[in-house]
């Protein structure tokens, strides 16, 4: 425990060692985790050469089969593969898509974009408007606006992301005709802006409500918790207003926190959106590397599963090291704790 | 035997409290009386907040799925394909789907497979979380790091890929593979609340007692440790649960879960794509209705729980 402490003490003190640490760890992790779904995917059955022959793979002769096999380096054992793998990447090729006969690269660079833009955008729009219900609720707490948009919040944290996806394009694509039931632009209208905002309408809708109540839930306890706290009441006998005491003492202390959720949040929200972007067939990473992992398409899935992996990896350092630097008030039952109980 | 002891000592359990008196309850009812018992009743459900209707109303939909052989209308697996597609009426209920099977009956009939789903996935995930979160929090502390490490990189693989690649492990799904893939899928969180409790007591002089006397890891474990993490896990257990039934019906629904001939709330949904073109609401609204309340009754007994 001592130990420890100081350890941690000492690495406050000198930057290099602590940020050098981090970096360290992400890199064994990134390590780690591509060996790991290398394996993984190399083990399940399944053949990689019906994604890059199509349908003839199943035509060919053993001896074709053979060749292919190793002209695509499928013959080898796992950890030779791995190693000429990670050896290219390394130098920054990553290797050709099995089904798109491109560079992985290539394939993933034409399609992030879409999938930024859906998530950022989904991302900014849950953590603004959570924290203005969660301060909405805190305000009103026990009266009739807070239980109503609690039994509100409760009902939509429970639809499923693909059941909501579905009725809104039923309601608004088969019904009422006005909002694009799937795609990213009309075809040929890539460069329009309306019309973009028109095909992420929905599967925006849907991201936003599957996520949001659970972070304004959160922020409305802290907030609640907040305002029963010794220096409210201090700052009341002062004669401070709620609205002060709300917006300059209690939501200051709440940030830190708040940022820390919002950070591991990120790897939920993405999870999410590859679901949802599946549902809208929205051209994105999330129905990529549903395909690439359904179809084999192996060195498409690895540099998929090294972003998404890569994210989460560094979102989980950044909500550690704003609970260790910036909110020095933590406690460290706090800090190792269940800070993100429901996954 | 020589155990029994330190049990005592120990463990908050019955074997200790059952010596207490407990008429000390039971002196409080008696003052007031004058108060009808079932108002009374009614007015302390309130107090707690006990979700008396959410629970009832989840048994209701659990019984009603385990005998729905008792009141279903039409055999659920029988395709009526002089009826496919029907709308809502007084023979077909919910409608058929694009199979021609009765949604009414297939609803409740499915319903089974999603519980159940939904209770296996949860005591699969509930046993791996315990045991390594045991293990994390008994381990020395670089152990200890290293499996927490471990866990924030199965965190980082997303849900959906782990499921696809394990799927494609054990082939064709049937109820129990799913169950067993969602489950391995998402213990990491039950697991970091264990091994914290468990740092917390495992200095106790009970568990050091019974360690000494020999027992082994799972006797300490069950009978030490786990009834003292047990109130902390419950909320997530529940809420494991819930996440259990999303990710099954999910899963179905985009044709890597359970094949369209096992029904259940989730692969009923699996043919919405058609029902979308041909304006079948039916087919999309009963069962997601159904999973939903399900889920909102879990939900609020998983808070209550908290």
């Amino acid at each position: 425990m001592n130990f420890r402490e100081r350890e941690r003490r000492m690495d406050r003190k000198n930057p290099f060692l602590f940020y050098g640490g981090k970096v360290l760890g992400f890199i064994i992790s990134m390590v780690v985790l591509s060996f790991a779904v290398f394996s993984i995917a190399r083990l399940a059955p399944g053949d990689p050469l019906v994604s890059y022959y199509g349908e003839r793979a199943e035509k060919m002769t053993p001896d074709e089969r053979a060749l292919a096999e190793r002209r695509l380096g499928l013959e080898e054992p796992v950890h030779v593969q791995y190693i000429r793998w990670a050896g290219s990447a390394l130098q920054g090729d990553f290797g050709i898509s099995y089904k798109y006969k491109m560079d992985v690269t290539e394939v993933i660079g034409g399609r992030i974009g879409n999938t930024l833009l859906l998530g950022g955008i989904g991302f900014v729009l849950i953590f603004v408007l959570a924290l203005l219900l969660g301060i909405l609720c805190a305000w009103y707490e026990g009266g009739l606006p807070d239980k109503i948009i609690c039994k509100i919040g409760t009902v939509t944290s429970c639809i499923p992301e693909f059941w909501l996806s579905l009725m809104l394009i039923l309601i608004f694509a088969v019904y009422l005709h006005v909002l694009p039931s799937s795609g990213a632009y009309t075809v040929g209208g890539k460069g329009d802006v309306g019309d973009r905002i028109l095909h992420l309408a929905l599967p925006m809708t849907v991201v936003v409500t599957g996520h949001l109540w659970y972070y304004a839930f959160m922020i409305r306890n802290k907030i609640v918790e907040e305002l029963r706290a010794d220096y409210v009441l201090l700052a009341r006998a002062k004669g401070l207003n709620k609205r002060r005491i709300m917006f300059g003492q209690c939501l200051r202390n709440v940030m830190p926190s708040y940022l820390s959720i919002m950070a591991i949040s990120v790897p939920h929200i993405m999870g999410g959106t590859y679901i949802i972007e599946t549902v809208f067939s929205y051209p994105g990473i999330g129905t990529l590397s549903y395909e690439s992992a359904r179809f084999k398409d192996y060195n498409l899935l690895m540099v998929l599963c090294m972003i998404s992996g890569g994210v989460v990896i560094l979102c989980n350092m950044a909500a550690q090291t704003i609970n260790e630097r910036i909110d020095f008030r933590i406690r460290p039952e706090e800090k190792s704790g269940s800070k993100f109980p429901d996954s | 035997m020589e155990d029994e002891g330190f049990k005592l000592v120990g463990v908050r359990g019955p074997s200790l409290t059952s010596f207490a008196p407990e008429d000390d309850s039971a002196h409080k009812e008696t003052k007031r009386r004058p108060v009808s018992k079932a108002g009374l009743w009614l007015k302390r459900k309130r107090m707690e907040k006990r979700p008396v209707f959410s629970f009832l109303l989840l048994l209701t939909i659990i019984l009603c799925c385990l005998g729905c052989e008792l009141f279903m209308p039409k055999d659920p697996l029988y395709m009526d394909l002089a009826n496919y597609d029907r709308r809502p009426d007084g023979e077909f209920w919910f409608g058929t789907d694009a199979m021609g099977r009765d949604l009414f009956s297939m609803i409740w009939y499915g319903g089974r497979v999603s519980l159940l789903i939904g209770f296996a996935a949860t005591a699969v995930s509930t046993l791996i979380a315990v045991v390594f979160g045991a293990v994390s929090g008994l381990a020395p502390r670089w152990a200890d790091a290293l499996l927490m490490r471990l866990t924030e990189i199965l965190l980082s693989v997303p849900n959906l890929l782990l499921v696809v690649l394990l799927q494609a492990v054990l082939g064709q799904a049937n109820v129990w593979s799913l169950s067993f893939v969602i489950g391995v899928t998402g213990w990491v969180s039950i697991a970091k609340v264990v091994r914290t409790e468990v740092r917390q007591i495992r200095g106790s002089e009970y568990v050091i007692a019974s360690k000494c006397m020999g027992a082994g890891f799972f006797h300490v474990l069950f009978n030490h440790l786990a009834p003292n993490f047990f109130s902390a896990i419950m909320f997530m257990v529940v809420m494991n649960v819930r996440s259990a039934i999303i990710s099954e019906s999910t899963l179905s629904f985009m044709g890597i879960g359970l094949p369209l001939e096992v029904i259940s709330w989730g692969s009923m949904l699996a043919l919405a794509d058609k029902a979308l073109l041909s304006g079948s609401w039916w087919m999309i609204v009963f069962p997601g209705l159904f999973l939903i309340v399900t889920l909102v009754c879990i939900t609020n007994i998983g808070s209550a729980l908290k």
